[in-house]
């Protein structure tokens, strides 16, 4: 079936298989920010924006996308949070293997952006709330969310 | 990759329902998606409902919670109705349910739907009288949650389609609490354990327990309710509470398998029991908590 | 020092964090085909036929393989420097299923999705054989034999019983000394099987290329031995394959083994086209690799005064269906961990045995977290029932400056060992830094009454490479602008080799550290190295660097002396300067510019290093636990950790490889367990049940580092990658008893199983 969305910000028609799901048909049509770690929902390797929304692609079925934006690591390379959340990850040692490290980004990202639902700050347990769905064998989360708090500190500083 | 011939979708309850019914082969609804892509359930179509108007929040004019099936669990963590009926008791059982990609997408009817014994939202909602809404091709069905699930993965629906649940307006003032058991923060449930009480003039007028992942369906524990309900809440002692939360432990029927072992879960409820209801009775506001200690 | 002991920015950092396309399946070749594997439903049977005649009438599927199609030669998966101390008892497809999930028939197709479909219309004749997946059952059962083949491959007891290694090795006589100890202590430990969980699964892309060479595409931590052992198995010229690593999402000794990289070849090069296979989470969790599972006996005789007179470890360990790193982890268990407490009478023995379980091999600390476990709650128990302090006992007994490691002259990779003198060690530092990080000694309120908090505490040694055996090849090249070119085989796999690499090179040469190009392990293009494993990359990789490095300095001096009229020793280069004796100087850019146009010689030089020392980094390690004596929920809520791992390079990429190694530590401490059933099938073979820690599931951690000197190390280096994962599984422990007094024998101290004992000791 043929599907068309918005990806990264273009205008994007897919064919894809009624049960495809939303990693796979990303992955083939080469957007390699979108990795592949279990397909079960649980490691966040795959994890991208729908419609401003972080979801596992692996637990997206590609047809639902139809209609919808779909945000991923290639998306948001010029985006100035993005590079601020890369670069302090950089900096804060966060960056070992790698392999979770867009979908995670992602996931910060998107909390950045949204800030915790419940409103009030983005601090250390809200960090940790948004990322459980990021598993990161290498790293044991410290850098990660050390390079977390680095961002949301420097955005409080009034200028 | 799974094996579906077609993608269906609806664009209203009744269009949803036609289509499940027009064959040929077998059908499935979806909307989050996130339980069939795990699973992927064998079925030649599926029909998907995210556009069927089954996706909204409301609180009716009667004070009733109204949570549409295709609502997101993060939808209903965030929505500021569900943050406020029983003191928030629903986010917060939602906020528990899978990881943040996960309650982007998943949605209330599907934990519902699937019928896990261990369905994260099931044992909030059956403590605040849930009721299922249920629509057919030319009419609409509803019934309490507690006679939703038949057995494990198996509810009253047959080819209909749950287009929401309903809590009523008077469970909004009631105190709940839930603690699901786990070996790891996020984790699928052990021991899912709710308890609301209302209460009024020093006395618990309504009790509910409900439980979870303890029997083939979640379920209430109606002796041990009755135990409670009409109490004076001075008259709750600990030596009360025990025998409560032991007859709470006594009305499930857990299973051994590689998680835990019955006789562990069926202590949990024991333990958990008890201590939501002290956790209601002496509530300083913040009564929820879960995961692992 | 410029840029040793800096935090540099991680060379692949940016790179990696912008989601480029540098794994391994992030890269197509048209054409490519995909491969699955069919796998066994039973624990032992033979394969008698398979008819794939339904699967090849499906459109799209290419070939379907099983054992009478390849060549039987046996040989071992481990990935270990030739010849190998594991058995050859492998095939790439064999006539005998020897576990659930062992390799019956490879399928490739043109589709993941068609090759899926493909397996299930395979039809597979089995002669189904008794199984043994008790390992105590398989030590004893020479009925039932998982490998009857003949001996010439090192089997320890081929066509005998099941014993697929043993060691036993005695210092002094452990039996007389225990008789004259004032107390003797004995207790069983028993460790789980746990799975390394990179989140990368396995990988491979091969093919044939222009010039008929097999190209392999693959996320390994052992570049080099692979192509060996594809030589080997395919029987092609190691000429004829190149293998090339890109970036690895984690490995942590479960891609040592060689897992896919022989299915991909033998396809590419019957199809003549490329071909791909990837591991689901499932088979990850079915047919990679474990860390083995093993029971533990420790008994230590001790005098009141606390003096360890004996102490005896007897493993026994659960291979799996395949005898890779039986001899080595299990060898490791003893070797790396009874030194600790250098006792004058010593007794190791281990037999690890074959089962129809899946299969155990190489995970970080390699057999040592399971001894590091048995010995650390062991010396706690043995300060319990002697009445003394427990860090008291450790410290009068662990092992100090200019020790000599009882153990390894009698013990070494899978044969004799050299003599270990302890050159180096922080280990009395780490203690004091850590027990003032935890608060030794100083108990916590819990917050409620069905809360207790205790503390524990672990020491922990390992090695740096693997003495008189590992070794690795760097070379430099300078280039016109004073940038070198730095060719490496050791293996960055995410733990940042080539950072630490680079920046030793830099420091020697005395420029920029971004003036550094590495390039690493690419078998045709640098030279060789054993690879990712036994903690040897800085250690080992690191002195060819800096010996390479040292030599092109040396013709940089010996090209300018004469035209400075100077000594060449009397030129210093630093700050990306050569400077000489009577104001002269110049750029590095200038140096290399003369060098290349006027001296005309290219500055370039490659060197070897092996090591006859492993010097040992310590670990000291503490955990604050709170326990719910109503539920046995254990929450650790502070871990330190204080390594001595000689010089830290990169402070902040040894504090990462800490901190996740406790990561690690704490999931085999507290939920991580691969289920059996009785027939050997996986129960939880997904991360849904498979549970690995999440960012809420670790604990406020504390990492110190302590500095050391060690002589033999590139700029004092030791290795920091192992060693903090032995400690934090026992620290749990021991904590968990100091809490509630409870002693979990066995791990992973379940919510549930401490719950039980809870309710034993109540009884």
């Amino acid at each position: 079936m043929n599907i068309s969305f918005n990806l990264n910000g273009s205008a994007t028609n897919l064919e894809v298989a009624p049960g495809e799901s939303l990693l796979q048909a990303l992955r083939a049509s080469r957007v390699f920010s979108v990795k592949l770690g279990c397909e079960t929902g649980d490691c966040g390797s795959c994890t991208v924006l729908l419609d401003g929304q972080p979801v596992n692609s692996c637990m997206v079925v590609a047809a639902r996308v139809n209609g919808s934006h779909v945000t991923t690591m290639e998306g948001l390379l010029g985006d100035d949070l993005m590079i601020r959340l890369q670069t302090e990850l950089v900096e804060h040692g966060a960056v070992q293997c790698g392999y979770c490290i867009p979908g995670l980004l992602i996931s910060l990202y998107a909390l950045v952006k949204q800030g915790p639902s419940c409103g009030g700050e983005i601090d250390e347990e809200v960090i940790r709330h948004a990322l459980t769905g990021n598993l990161c064998r290498c790293t044991g989360y410290v850098k990660p969310v050390e390079a977390a708090r680095a961002v949301v500190a420097a955005m409080e500083v009034p200028k | 990759m799974w094996n579906l011939q077609e993608y269906r979708i609806a664009s209203s309850p009744a269009e949803a329902v036609a289509l499940m019914r027009k064959g040929p082969g077998k059908g499935a609804y979806i909307a989050g998606g996130t339980d069939m892509l795990l699973e992927h359930p064998a079925c030649d179509f599926v029909v998907d409902v995210n556009n069927a108007g089954i996706g909204d929040i409301a609180r009716t004019p009667g004070g009733d919670l109204f949570l549409g099936a295709a609502a997101t669990l993060q939808g209903l963590v965030d929505n500021n109705f569900v943050r406020e009926f029983a003191g928030g008791a629903i986010s917060k059982s939602a906020s528990q349910c899978g990881n943040r990609p996960v309650r982007s997408t998943a949605t209330v009817g599907g934990n519902l739907c699937n019928a896990l014994p261990s369905a994260d939202m099931a044992p909030v909602l059956l403590a605040l009288d849930a009721t299922c809404y249920i629509a057919d091709e030319d009419c609409q069905e509803s019934l309490p949650l507690t006679d939703f699930f038949v057995g494990p993965r198996m509810t009253v629906l047959e080819d209909r389609l749950l287009v929401g649940v309903a809590l009523p307006g008077e469970c909004a003032g009631w105190r709940c609490a839930a603690h699901k058991l786990t070996r790891t923060a996020e984790d699928i449930s052990l021991v899912q354990v709710a308890v609301s009480l209302g209460m009024d003039d020093g006395k618990i007028q309504e009790a509910r327990i409900a439980l979870g992942a303890v029997s083939p369906v979640p379920m209430r524990a109606v002796l041990a309710e009755t135990m409670l309900a009409g109490q004076e809440i001075t008259a709750v002692t600990p030596d009360v509470l025990r025998d409560v939360a032991t007859i709470a432990a006594g009305e499930c029927d857990p299973l051994d398998d590689h998680r835990a072992s019955a006789e562990y879960r069926r202590d949990m409820v024991n333990v958990l029991t008890r201590r939501l209801i002290t956790r209601i009775l002496t509530d300083d506001g913040d009564n929820m908590e879960g995961g692992a200690a | 020092m410029k840029v040793v002991g800096k935090n540099v920015t991680k060379i692949d950092a940016f790179k990696l964090a912008r989601g480029e396309p540098v794994f391994t399946d992030d890269f197509t070749r048209d054409g490519m085909l995909y491969a699955k594997v069919l796998r066994s439903p039973h624990p032992h049977a033979r394969i008698l036929n398979v008819d794939a005649g339904a699967a090849l009438k499906l459109e799209g599927v290419v070939d379907v393989i099983w054992h009478r199609d390849v060549k039987p030669i046996p040989h071992t998966r481990a990935g270990q420097s030739y010849p190998e101390p594991s058995p050859y008892d492998t095939l790439i497809l064999g006539p005998k299923a020897r576990f659930i999930g062992d390799r019956v028939a490879v399928v490739v197709a043109e589709s993941v999705a068609l090759a899926e479909a493909a397996l299930d219309k395979i039809v597979v004749e089995y002669e189904e054989l008794p199984a043994l997946t008790d390992m105590d059952e398989a030590f004893t059962n020479s009925e039932i034999l998982i490998h009857e083949e003949p001996d010439p491959q090192g089997i320890s007891e081929a066509g005998k019983t099941n014993i697929a290694a043993r060691i036993d090795k005695e210092v002094g006589d452990v039996d007389a000394a225990l008789k004259t100890c004032d107390l003797v202590v004995t207790r069983d430990y028993h460790l789980p099987r746990v799975q390394a969980s990179h989140i990368e699964p396995h990988i491979s892309i091969a093919w044939v290329d222009e010039d008929q060479r097999l190209i392999v595409r693959t996320s390994t931590q052992v570049p080099f031995h692979l192509r060996r052992m594809l030589a080997q198995i395919l029987e092609i010229p190691e000429a004829r394959i190149r293998v090339i690593k890109p970036r690895v999402g984690g490995g942590f000794g479960d891609k040592q083994e060689l897992v896919v990289e022989d299915l991909v070849g033998v396809l590419a090069l019957r199809t003549g086209r490329p071909v791909r296979l990837e591991f689901t989470r499932e088979e990850e969790l079915i047919a990679a690799r474990y860390r083995h599972p093993q029971r533990i006996t420790m008994t230590t005789g001790v005098m009141k005064d606390g003096t360890i007179v004996a102490n005896r470890m007897y493993v026994l360990a659960d291979t799996g269906a395949y005898g890779s790193h039986a001899l080595t982890v299990q060898g490791n268990t003893g070797q790396k961990v009874l030194p600790m407490y250098p006792a004058a009478n010593i007794h190791f023995k281990m037999d690890c045995v074959y089962t129809n379980n899946p299969i155990s091999g190489a995970f970080r600390g390699y057999g040592a977290p399971q001894g590091c476990f048995a010995l650390e709650c062991h010396i706690d128990e043995v300060a319990r029932e002697l009445g003394m302090d427990r860090l008291e006992l450790r410290l009068k007994n662990h092992i100090k400056l200019g020790d000599t490691d009882p153990l390894s002259a009698k013990l070494g990779e899978g044969k004799e060992g050299l003599v270990r003198v302890v050159n180096s060690t922080g280990l009395d530092k780490a203690i004091e830094l850590g027990c003032e990080a935890i608060g030794w000694g100083h108990e916590k309120e819990p917050s409620a009454t069905h809360l207790k908090r205790g503390l524990g505490m672990a020491l922990a040694m390992q090695g740096s490479g693997i003495a008189g055996v590992d070794w690795g090849g760097a070379t430099v090249k300078l280039n016109d602008d004073g940038s070198v070119n730095l060719a490496v085989g050791a293996t960055d796999i995410g733990q940042g080799s080539d950072t630490v690499l680079a920046q030793m090179c830099a420091e020697e040469l005395g420029i920029p550290y971004d003036k550094v190009i590495i390039l690493s392990s690419d078998t045709d293009l640098t030279p060789f190295d054993v690879g990712a494993y036994a903690s040897s990359t800085t250690y080992i990789s690191g002195g060819a660097v800096v010996k390479a490095a040292a030599e092109v300095r040396g013709q940089l001096a010996g090209v300018l002396g004469p035209h400075w009229e100077c000594e060449p020793d009397a030129i210093v280069f630093a700050d990306g300067m050569a400077t000489g004796p009577a104001g002269k100087s110049m750029t590095m850019g200038e140096v290399a510019l003369f060098a290349l146009y006027q001296a005309m010689i290219q500055p370039m030089a490659t060197a070897s290093h092996m090591s006859n020392d492993s010097p040992p980094p310590f670990a000291a390690q503490f955990a604050e636990v709170e326990v719910d004596t109503e539920t046995g929920q254990v929450h650790v809520r502070r871990f330190v950790s204080a390594v001595d791992c000689g010089t830290p390079i990169h402070p902040i990429m040894v504090e990462g490889q800490i901190e996740g190694a406790v990561a690690q530590g704490l999931g085999y401490a507290l939920f991580e367990e691969v289920l059996l059933d009785r027939t050997g099938r996986v129960l939880n073979p997904n991360f849904l049940d498979y549970k690995i820690a999440s960012s809420l599931d670790v604990p406020d951690m504390v990492t110190i580092l302590v500095e050391t000197d060690e002589p033999t190390g590139p700029y004092g280096a030791k290795a920091a990658g192992e060693v903090p994962i032995d400690g934090p599984a026992p620290a749990i422990v021991n904590a968990i008893c100091d809490a509630v007094g409870v002693r979990m024998y066995r791990i992973p101290a379940t919510a549930e199983r401490v719950w039980r004992g809870l309710k034993e000791e109540t009884r």
